[in-house]
């Protein structure tokens, strides 16, 4: 590479300083425009999602099939779909357990609340996926559907999806669970406690965290009591002291912990249970009332 | 002109679609490549340095569909490119050979360099003017994201370079 100081004096924007006042009113104009359009961002953004959204629909299937298909490829046939079918299976199973952990617990009004949660007492609405950016995530519904800003968002296995963040009137935002933005309180709950379901059985306190976003689709707990025993495979449920969701929402599991001792808290690897590449439906929910 | 004004508009548009439906099922390490910036940045690189309002152009139109696709204002994207490009066009008049005057050798490390800056005025127009006081701290993610999204530029180079020389 040779630096060339005859070309740089030869750019356009050293040797012509007359020009500076066309520059200036060009960037004048510029933010002058910027600023109206901004004044009309709502409209103008809903207008160019409806016109597109047949078409992002569209590549948001073919890249669902495209990633499947070279996901696959070196795999058997069937073998993808039973995988996909075990997944699904697994995580009906997981929810099961955090509402029978509920009623072990003997928290009647606990569990009636997860049981209402379970049973779908809530009133959805179902969107389709068609956009992601930066752990934000666009639906095919808005306002004009009932859904506003803060409501909670699950996907068909009752797993936590994120919440809504921006409304349009005929899309929204949602703020994934992995936004960098996102801080969901969260409660642990021990696998290897679950098998003795007789009432007599001492079960063990239970531990609360906070799941943050890390970004990129994945997140971290954090803040949980040092002395506290957590382990891998641990599957995490919103917590009750959460008021932005309603509680006993699947959220993932821990798949690796991180203790200093000294630090107060330790913290954890997370796997979270919602996969954004192959969800093509998900539901939010429009009439939960946050607890007072 | 209009013609050649009217395709870039919909390759833009294109992209921008591409990149928010399509190309996010296929994170590398959880990031998914800028397609739209790949483009403004291989157009801009060969765009003649005396034609500083080819550059605005091109950075008015990426920048408006990174920024309708983005849960910001309007604006950041487009003034973010905008400074870009004209910063790529002052190292590049500062950069050349007597053989050829676009070379490949200046396209990757200015691509990575600028798309990281890209990604750093972004992300401080968030954190301290955006009115949703987003956080977008930097990480690895971001060194994964733009040698994703220069496997693409490289693309766009060579196809460029190779087929639509006459598209300038």
């Amino acid at each position: 590479m040779t630096l060339n100081y005859r070309a740089m004096k030869n750019f356009s924007i050293h040797n012509k300083n007359r020009k500076w006042p066309k520059y200036l009113a060009v960037a004048v104009m510029l933010l002058v425009v910027l600023f109206i359009l901004n004044i009309f961002v709502a409209p103008v953004r809903n207008a160019f999602y409806t016109i597109s959204k047949p078409i992002q629909g569209a590549l948001w299937t073919a890249g669902n099939f495209s990633a499947g298909l070279l996901g696959g490829a070196f795999k058997y046939g069937s073998l993808e779909k039973e995988n996909e079918n075990l997944k699904q299976e697994n995580q009906k199973l997981l929810s099961q357990i955090a509402t029978l952990q509920s009623i072990e617990q003997g928290n009647q009004a606990q569990s009636d609340v997860s049981l209402a949660c379970q049973n779908s007492d809530f009133q959805y609405v179902m969107a389709g996926v068609v956009g992601l950016d930066k752990d934000i995530i666009s639906i095919s519904k808005g306002s004009a559907n009932g859904i506003a800003e803060g409501m909670p968002v699950i996907n068909q296995q009752n797993i936590l999806v994120g919440k809504v963040f921006k409304v349009y009137k005929n899309f929204s935002d949602i703020m994934l669970v992995s936004n960098k933005n996102s801080v969901i309180n969260v409660k642990i709950q021990q696998q290897n406690v679950i098998t003795d379901t007789s009432a007599s059985a001492t079960l063990p306190a239970e531990i609360d965290g906070v799941l943050k976003g890390d970004g990129g689709l994945t997140a971290h707990l954090d803040l949980v009591p040092i002395n506290s025993n957590i382990n891998p495979y641990d599957v995490l449920v919103t917590s009750s002291l959460e008021k932005s969701f309603p509680k006993d929402l699947l959220v993932g599991k821990i798949l690796q912990k991180t203790k200093n001792d000294q630090e107060p808290f330790q913290k954890a690897q997370i796997s979270l249970f919602f996969d954004v590449k192959t969800a093509d439906n998900l539901f939010v929910i429009t009439n939960y009332k946050n607890p007072k | 002109m209009w013609k050649k004004s009217i395709i870039t508009i919909l390759l833009f548009c294109f992209f921008a679609l591409l990149q928010d439906s399509f190309i996010t099922h296929f994170s590398f390490f959880g990031a998914v490549p800028s397609l739209v910036f790949a483009l403004f940045f291989t157009l801009a690189f060969f765009v003649k340095e005396s034609n500083i309002y080819q550059i605005i152009t091109l950075a008015i139109i990426a920048g408006f569909f990174l920024d309708i696709f983005s849960f910001t204002y309007i604006g950041p994207s487009i003034i973010s490119l905008i400074i870009i490009g004209i910063l790529l066009k002052y190292i590049q008049s500062a950069l050349t050979t007597r053989d050829e005057s676009y070379p490949f050798s200046y396209f990757l490390p200015l691509f990575i360099g600028f798309i990281l800056l890209n990604e750093l005025f972004i992300g401080l127009y968030i954190h301290f003017l955006d009115i949703n006081k987003l956080i977008l701290s930097f990480d690895i993610k971001i060194i994964y994201y733009a040698l994703y999204s220069s496997i693409f530029a490289t693309l766009f180079f060579y196809i460029y370079k190779r087929n639509l020389k006459n598209f300038r």
